[in-house]
């Protein structure tokens, strides 16, 4: 055989066809789901560890906490949704889900969800992924998918070792209501995850995505807490994510709330995907 | 269809810098097409271009008869890519990505892997990160090679491997081409281009300067001779030689360029007592200045 030199007889070949779209999305969330696959144990272990410590620590703290909090100016218990704090399941609320869980998951939330679109470009592997007979759209589907699912992987391991706490320390926690608290985390994370993937349409690095993220999360969180001091400012906690996130333990799950942060995040993640279609891989 | 990839004066500018500019190319259906150029010349971009992957800012280019922006997935099923700087997430082992890249092909199998693994004495068993770059560029060219895809495209392939192993790789690329593939060959290595390509595309600063065979490139391939001899020679004795230029006698040294058969030259040159002759050959910033001038038209 010769290295140069004309074309020889051509095999008769099928023209390979590319996958159907279910096949590849259902081939991007198992992959990313085998590349999240710590996230439930290092996000989830250490999140529930603390919320496990603060159900523990409730039968020893809350007489102290109950008197302390009767003497906070109602203006702080206004605006940390305190309107009273004797049960662990409101103690883990006020410690841990009025702002650590929701901010370190909506955090997470932003790097899962552009790890395979501005992550994956930065690395310099966008370009072997998308030489496949792969969409663009995939993908951010994909992507958000797995965010979906390791979200609440992380939110069960949390949810899982508080009550085991709470149980063990004989505190008569509530596994349902500590669900719904839990479990309001997940919309609005995932409503981040959908400005994420938006602006991993426009922008190329993940840092700059997850900076612009995350300084949206920080001030919707102030401009929500802002707002429930000042009756001049209240108007605008209708721009804050957090206004519709609320407090499941003390007020139950506002359906309408959770519809509106996931329609967000659907909205969001659509138009980030048509954009990210008609920009160029760096 | 004769061609498989037809570029209709695509134009890709990023802002006020240039990427390429009005490139019109053909590449004919089973032949290796050679895509020569510096680095900064524009191979990367044209073929960024052709896979979707940046989308032009004017013209038009279809591959396989397909137009391709609007049926990129379906251009991307026939092809086989390796991109310049060949890169995945560092703790995927080789066999992990292939068998992922498989999935997103639609294949049951892993096709040729494991032969040619075997070929490029690659290891599938150890974390990317553990690898060295011409161990990675090994999976990056099993990954492009083993669907059997009827068009290959290759981004400067060879770099980072052993001669032993450029070896093996141009025989595989030309059993593709065997079997009926086309091969898109970006290199800025010249004598790799010679070797291997049916044609040669030479892309110079956005554009592109020429497409021709290979054995037309030769013809442009002068050689630049330097001699030293015993004793003193004389310019009257080398200077009937044909296809020679630029010949200059100083004292015991002889140099010229040839721009054709050296059989001559030799003949003459043993003809004297000789201690030392180089030949060397152009390099490619070298070489393009035979086909343009310094302005940049043809001379």
């Amino acid at each position: 055989m010769s290295l140069t030199g004309g074309s020889e007889t051509m095999r008769a070949k099928p023209v390979a066809q590319p996958p159907t779209a279910w096949h590849s999305l259902g081939t991007v969330v198992r992959s990313g789901l085998r590349s999240e696959r710590f996230a439930p144990l290092t996000w989830g272990l250490s999140l529930g560890a603390t919320c496990a410590l603060i159900a523990a620590m409730w039968p020893s703290v809350s007489g102290p906490i109950q008197k302390a909090i009767q003497s906070y100016p109602s203006g702080i218990k206004q605006a940390f949704g305190i309107t009273e704090l004797n049960s662990v399941e409101q103690y883990v609320d006020a410690e841990m889900l009025s702002l650590v869980v929701p901010l370190a998951m909506a955090y997470f939330a932003v790097r899962c969800s552009t790890r395979l679109i501005v992550g994956a470009e930065e690395r310099g592997y966008l370009d072997s992924l998308l030489s496949l007979p792969l969409s663009r759209r995939v993908l951010v589907a994909g992507s958000l998918i797995v965010t979906a699912i390791v979200l609440l992987e992380i939110l069960a391991v949390c949810w899982a070792m508080t009550w085991v706490a709470g149980t063990v320390a004989g505190t008569d926690i509530s596994a349902r209501i500590l669900a719904e608290g839990f479990g309001n985390v997940w919309p609005l994370s995932m409503a981040f995850a959908g400005l994420a993937i938006l602006l991993a349409g426009i922008l190329h690095h993940p840092s700059t995505v997850t900076a612009i993220a995350a300084g949206t999360l920080v001030a919707m969180y102030v401009v929500d807490l802002v707002g429930k001091i000042s009756p001049e400012l209240k108007p605008y906690r209708i721009v804050s994510a957090f206004k519709y996130y609320g407090s499941a333990v003390q007020n139950g799950i506002n359906l309408s709330h959770i519809l509106a942060l996931v329609a967000i995040s659907a909205v969001l993640s659509a138009v980030g995907a048509l954009l990210f279609d008609r920009r160029d891989i760096r | 269809m004769d061609s498989v990839i037809e570029a209709e004066q695509l134009t890709k500018s990023y802002g006020k810098s240039r990427g390429i500019e009005d490139l019109t190319l053909s590449v004919r259906k089973g032949e290796i097409f050679g895509f020569l150029g510096p680095n900064g010349a524009g191979k990367t971009t044209t073929i960024r271009t052709l896979l979707d992957l940046l989308h032009p800012t004017s013209g038009s280019a279809t591959i396989f008869g397909l137009d391709s922006r609007r049926d990129s997935i379906a251009i991307r099923a026939r092809t086989g890519n390796l991109p310049g700087d060949f890169a995945f997430e560092d703790r995927v082992t080789g066999h992990q990505l292939l068998r992922l890249f498989a999935n997103l092909r639609g294949m049951s199998d892993l096709g040729s892997a494991a032969d040619l693994a075997d070929r490029f004495k690659a290891d599938l068993s150890k974390p990317l990160r553990e690898l060295s770059r011409g161990n990675r560029q090994k999976i990056g060219l099993i990954q492009a090679l083993f669907h059997e895809p009827d068009l290959l495209i290759l981004d400067e392939p060879t770099g980072g491997l052993d001669p032993l192993m450029q070896e093996e790789f141009l025989t595989v690329v030309a059993e593709h081409r065997d079997r009926g593939a086309t091969v898109f060959l970006s290199s800025h290595d010249l004598a790799e281009v010679e070797r291997i390509c049916d044609r040669v595309g030479i892309i110079r600063a956005g554009r592109l300067a020429a497409v021709e065979s290979v054995s037309e490139m030769r013809e442009h391939a002068y050689r630049d001779v330097v001699v030293r001899f015993a004793e003193p020679v004389s310019l009257a004795d080398f200077e009937a030689l044909p296809e020679i230029e630029q010949i200059v006698v100083s004292d015991d040294t002889l140099s010229f360029r040839s721009l054709g058969g050296l059989d001559a030259a030799i003949k003459a040159i043993a003809s004297h007592s000789v201690i030392d002759i180089e030949i060397k050959r152009p390099t490619l910033e070298e070489l393009f200045l035979t086909y343009y001038d310094g302005s940049g038209d043809r001379s």
